[in-house]
């Protein structure tokens, strides 16, 4: 499968915070949901990836070219939601559509006032006026209506409600129906991703420490629950992070099936994103 | 590039009454030969084209800009561009009043003392954007604003210092020199500024970790 986004040992240094070799590969027509705590990278890594920040190292190839050297080409073809960075808020849609004309070869005015329309969004409102829901999806609707090959979504369903969470979502998943196009996604909300990503990567304190398949993900990870007794029985090479509650110890497994067949313990579920979040960042080893 | 200009030019919309109520008065006021305000419209041009700094700093524009083809290139170049032609369409408009008043009042236009006029308003404002817009790229729109205000605030101090205890006869030499050829030493002037605080401003753009 041919890949869409490619990230190789991107690193980039501030004062108290390091991205360090942050490796991403997007295959074409998928969607990577993007997680990890605030601060943990996210952000950077993104900003990376659209060329904003500056002095990082490592390759990144969108659409197979560089970056840095073919970046009006690439950003042509890309669309993107940046976590409260937009036009300046004394701006209209009208006026999105009056500028984003001149700058996208590609931008369907048609597209935008449809997707204006279907979202509710008055052409003539300044954004300053508008709720921070219907801001996001003027976002959305700005960032995809030059057909784009690539989105670019930072936290895209931040501050909107269940409803509106899920016409974005259905945006997407329409979106992502012709194959030629991607989704690179970073989200809180979890439970979004669990049921559009085909891939989760996950960030923290600047590593990749995970970056699976959704369905891998899904069926081989676990948690085991069992009592101080059992897990004193437990080889600490057969999990990966344990987080120790009032009754139980959770530990978080990579294969349910082996470590299943390997010690007895009562339960072992399948995982939630949340879960996997929580025992990666705050469990123990 | 048309489209970031656009972006400047309509952000300009809210403050299109106050450059409306400048000209009101600036009209009521050259009736009256009370004061020549003919500088007040590009002057407030410039100052109101400072907003969209605040504006633009305060919804991170220049990060989502960068985000768009060609975005890092052409954002300064249309903030300046954008300027230029406010100030341009500015300028026009108060020469083209001060010709119908100058008629309106005495029924021959004073060409010569309103241009000389026109022009120094055009000068001093182009370099009042000149000074500022590196200032607003290097230290934000809130910082650039005090430095300004202190420029402006020290100049006048060290102005009147130096008029009391300063010999001017080279100097009248050089202004001597600059009022034959005004018109081509201003011109020059004007581009070099522009372009040297272009060129600041691109620099400091470019290396500025957004």
């Amino acid at each position: 499968m041919e890949n869409i986004l490619e990230v190789k040992n991107l690193c980039k240094k501030y004062k108290e915070f390091e991205l360090q070799n942050v490796n991403i590969t997007l295959p074409k027509g998928t969607i990577m949901g993007f997680i990890g705590e605030n601060g943990a990278g996210k952000t950077t890594t993104i900003k990376a990836i659209l060329n904003i920040i500056r002095d990082y190292t490592g390759e990144i190839k969108i659409f197979g070219f560089d970056n840095k050297k073919e970046e009006k080409k690439i950003k042509e073809n890309i669309g993107a939601v940046l976590d409260d960075m937009f036009f300046p808020e004394i701006l209209t849609p009208n006026d999105i559509n009056s500028i984003m004309k001149d700058i996208y070869k590609k931008w369907d005015s048609k597209l935008y006032f449809k997707y204006l329309d279907d979202f509710g969004l008055k052409k003539n409102k300044t954004i300053k006026t508008l709720s921070k829901g219907m801001r996001k999806k003027l976002e959305i609707a700005t960032a995809i209506s030059h057909h784009p090959k690539l989105l670019i979504l930072d936290e895209p369903t931040a501050g909107l409600d269940p409803i509106a969470r899920n016409e974005v979502i259905d945006i997407f998943q329409s979106f992502i129906q012709n194959e030629e196009c991607s989704i690179f996604l970073s989200s809180h909300i979890t439970t979004d991703l669990e049921h559009i990503a085909d891939y989760i990567t996950f960030i923290n304190k600047g590593n990749i420490i995970l970056s699976k398949n959704r369905e891998e993900l899904f069926e081989e990870y676990g948690i085991a629950k069992c009592t101080k007794e059992e897990f004193e029985k437990i080889d600490k090479k057969d999990f990966i992070k344990y987080k120790k509650s009032k009754y139980e110890y959770e530990i978080l497994v990579e294969n349910r099936k082996a470590f299943s067949k390997k010690y007895d313990v009562d339960t072992i579920d399948k995982i939630t994103l949340e879960e996997l979040m929580l025992l990666m960042i705050k469990g123990e080893k | 590039m048309l489209g970031f200009i656009k972006k400047d030019l309509l952000m300009l919309k809210s403050n299109i009454k106050i450059l409306a109520i400048l000209l009101i008065i600036y009209v009521v006021m050259a009736f009256q030969d009370k004061m020549n305000l003919s500088f007040l419209l590009p002057f407030m041009s410039v100052m109101i084209m400072m907003s969209t700094f605040s504006y633009d700093a305060y919804n991170k524009w220049d990060a989502y800009a960068i985000s768009l083809p060609d975005g890092r290139k052409n954002s300064v170049k249309a903030k300046y561009l954008s300027t230029i032609i406010l100030i341009i369409i500015t300028t026009i408009i108060i020469t083209i009043l001060s010709f119908v008043i100058s008629y309106a009042k005495t029924n021959i236009i004073d060409f010569e003392n309103i241009i000389a006029t026109i022009f120094g308003s055009f000068f001093a404002t182009i370099l009042l954007q000149s000074f500022i817009y590196p200032a607003m790229y290097k230290f934000g729109p809130e910082k650039a604003r005090i430095g300004l205000m202190t420029i402006i605030f020290g100049v006048a101090i060290i102005g009147g210092f130096i008029t009391q205890y300063v010999d001017f006869s080279s100097i009248i030499n050089i202004l001597n020199f600059i009022k034959t050829y005004w018109m081509i030493v201003f011109f020059i002037a004007i581009v070099l500024m522009l372009y040297i605080s272009y060129k600041i401003s691109e620099r400091v753009y470019y290396k500025k970790e957004i």
